[in-house]
């Protein structure tokens, strides 16, 4: 079973005289001890769907969703004080912005002894458990690379660098040992080193205590080098989702591939200064969302069809919505397949009716594959 | 080969009270010297904190060193020149969403930058503002538009507009990039890349983006504390990098580059 289960969950935002659909249909899953990635731009609400699964939205929002479950328990359902339960203990959440999500007016190391559960420091006088307290907080914030601990304790917020407050913030979400880490993006602003170190130190604890992470960033190296899985974002809506091997060896949706495209570290044969393939224009605002398929105004490959929302389809997990996915440019949908088949099995006449031939087709993926299939049944039943 | 800006034994000292971990009164940067061609880049990488921005901010007159020369064109960055030099080298600022006045149009933003700097009449300051918007591939009507209304990226291309729009042979960019997208960041990169072709515009760079760096750079530096620890052609620093840190920068972000391709 999942962990973290979504299924079209859909966000809208009352902006005065309409509502705006922020979230669109989204629907993610992270599985016990999986990395996914969750890709997307700046306003294509990655940020939003962190805010929906820890419930911290505002009233005049409204959420809805087939699924919001966390290990089989209906999230929206529950109570404020159940969600917070969990919240406490077992999903934890890292923030965009460390230095803002700090308390400013409490010391970093009474903020992070504070945030220890007290089934931790086992029995003893007051003092014995100050005393445990406080070797939890340093082993933590020496797990998290903060060589530095008591400089880093004594410190307010607004005092220290933004990358060492950043791992603060994880050392903090990790100190009551979640089942799942949700990281809205955590390597923001961080020379490569560091970055690299607290890469690191989440893969190894993917691998140590079987973390699952939702990784939210639009980074692609970092993602690229340690997420299982990942889910691409396009304003709102989810575009593709799949193994991110899969999504990087043949992307079908054409804004993952212009996504993967725009990082110049992945194309190893890239003549220095030559230009950077792009798509033309700009992620629209919530105010201006074009009806039917969000990219639609800026896909190289639109047509008519595209005015309507595309259904999810998938092949073997890898899930995309495009009419026209790039694998298979021109066979818009999957009428076109039946179409083809339709006229071939119209020249069958092997005595065979056609609705037979219907009820075999369904189950397979590629038409050609199926009429394959169909016609070598066909021949075993005329023998 | 026409050197534009030529930078000699420039230092600067800043004072605080306290950083990060120690409690060390003041912060060094340089002896740092370079020269820069017309229609090159020079890259400045480093940590966080070794003095990038303060970089960025001497050459461009924001901070004044306390030794050092900086040379444009073969003239010194002082108080004769200055109303010169102010043009000929401009800065785009790290946090460009700040750098814009938030209650008047990009119109009058850039209406007085030329009004300062130039003795252009109305008409004549109107057209050229638009043509710049055109250029930076922004529309006319963005004249009219406020801060609020832009996206990250068209706010990137107005501080671009900016820079641009006195026609400097020198821009300082710090950190362009950092806030953008990857698809903007790309249309953003090919702009910079177009605009350098055509208008012969010398860049100093300031990054973290070594995939970016290797992408758009003739030459790189490397600070580290406020020292110069290495530079040179791009492509040699990234093949054969003599010092520790560079070494470790560049190896960590092609170890991302490497599982990348070995997951492959």
């Amino acid at each position: 079973m999942p962990l973290l289960d979504i299924k079209n969950l859909t966000l809208e935002i009352d902006a005065g005289t309409e509502r705006v659909k922020a979230l669109d249909k989204v629907s993610l899953t992270v599985n016990e001890g999986e990395i996914r990635a969750l890709v997307g731009e700046s306003g294509s609400g990655k940020s939003l769907i962190v805010r929906s699964i820890i419930g911290a939205v505002p009233d005049h929002w409204t959420i809805t969703a087939d699924r919001l479950t966390w290990k089989g328990q209906n999230l929206m359902a529950m109570t404020q004080e159940q969600r917070r339960q969990i919240m406490r203990r077992e999903i934890a959440v890292v923030f965009q912005d460390p230095t803002s999500s700090l308390d400013p007016s409490a010391t970093l190391g009474d903020q992070l002894e504070e945030s220890i559960p007290p089934e931790f420091v086992g029995s003893g006088a007051f003092w014995q458990k100050r005393k445990q307290r406080k070797e939890i907080a340093i082993s933590l914030l020496h797990k998290v690379g903060i060589k530095d601990h008591v400089s880093c304790m004594n410190r307010y917020p607004h005092e220290i660098a933004v990358d060492i407050s950043q791992k603060f913030m994880i050392a903090m979400a990790l100190v009551s040992e979640p089942a799942i880490l949700i990281a809205d993006d955590p390597t923001r602003s961080m020379e490569s080193t560091t970055k690299n170190q607290i890469l690191k130190l989440l893969t190894r604890l993917n691998e140590t205590k079987n973390l699952g992470i939702l990784f939210v960033s639009h980074d692609l190296l970092a993602i690229s080098s340690m997420a299982h899985t990942m889910t691409v974002l396009y304003c709102g809506q989810t575009v593709e989702s799949g193994k991110v091997r899969h999504l990087h060896r043949r992307p079908l949706h054409p804004y993952t591939r212009a996504l993967l495209d725009s990082a110049p570290s992945f194309q190893t044969n890239l003549p220095p200064k030559s230009k950077l393939s792009t798509l033309k224009g700009t992620i629209p605002t919530l105010q201006h969302l074009p009806i039917g398929c969000r990219l639609g105004p800026r896909c190289p490959s639109a047509k008519r069809d595209c005015v309507k929302v595309p259904e999810l389809r998938s092949i073997q997990n890898h899930t995309y919505s495009c009419h026209f996915p790039l694998h298979m440019p021109n066979s818009g949908q999957g009428k076109a397949k039946k179409q083809n088949i339709d006229k071939v099995s119209a020249k069958q006449e092997a005595g065979q009716t056609e609705t037979k031939l219907y009820q075999r087709m369904p189950q397979q993926a590629s038409p050609k594959s199926a009429l394959g299939q169909i016609i070598e049944e066909l021949k075993g039943e005329n023998e | 080969m026409s050197c534009v800006l030529r930078v000699k034994d420039l230092v600067y000292t800043y004072k605080t009270k306290r950083t990060l971990l120690s409690k060390t009164e003041c912060f060094e940067l340089g002896p740092i010297s370079f020269s820069l061609e017309k229609g090159k880049t020079l890259a400045i990488t480093g940590n966080n904190g070794s003095g990038k921005t303060l970089l960025a901010k001497a050459l461009v007159g924001g901070i004044k060193p306390i030794k050092g020369e900086i040379e444009l064109e073969g003239q010194g960055l002082v108080k004769e020149h200055l109303h010169q030099s102010n043009k000929d080298i401009r800065l785009i600022l790290q946090h460009k969403k700040d750098a814009i006045n938030p209650a008047v149009t990009i119109g009058s933003m850039l209406d007085q930058t030329l009004l300062l700097n130039t003795e252009l009449d109305a008409l004549d300051r109107k057209q050229k503002i638009e043509d710049i918007l055109v250029k930076v591939g922004l529309l006319r009507e963005h004249y009219y538009f406020y801060r609020h209304m832009l996206s990250d990226g068209q706010q990137q291309r107005v501080a671009l507009a900016r820079a641009l729009i006195l026609e400097p042979k020198v821009v300082v960019a710090d950190e362009p990039f950092a806030a953008l997208d990857p698809s903007v960041r790309s249309q953003t990169v090919n702009l910079i890349l177009a605009l350098q072709e055509e208008l012969g515009l010398a860049f100093v760079f300031i990054s973290q983006n070594l995939g970016i760096i290797r992408h758009i750079s003739d030459s790189v530096m490397v600070l580290d504390k406020g020292q110069v620890i290495e530079s040179g052609l791009t492509k040699e620093v990234f093949e054969q990098p003599k010092q520790e840190l560079t070494a470790k920068l560049i190896e960590s972000h092609f170890s991302l580059v490497e599982r990348h391709f070995s997951q492959m």
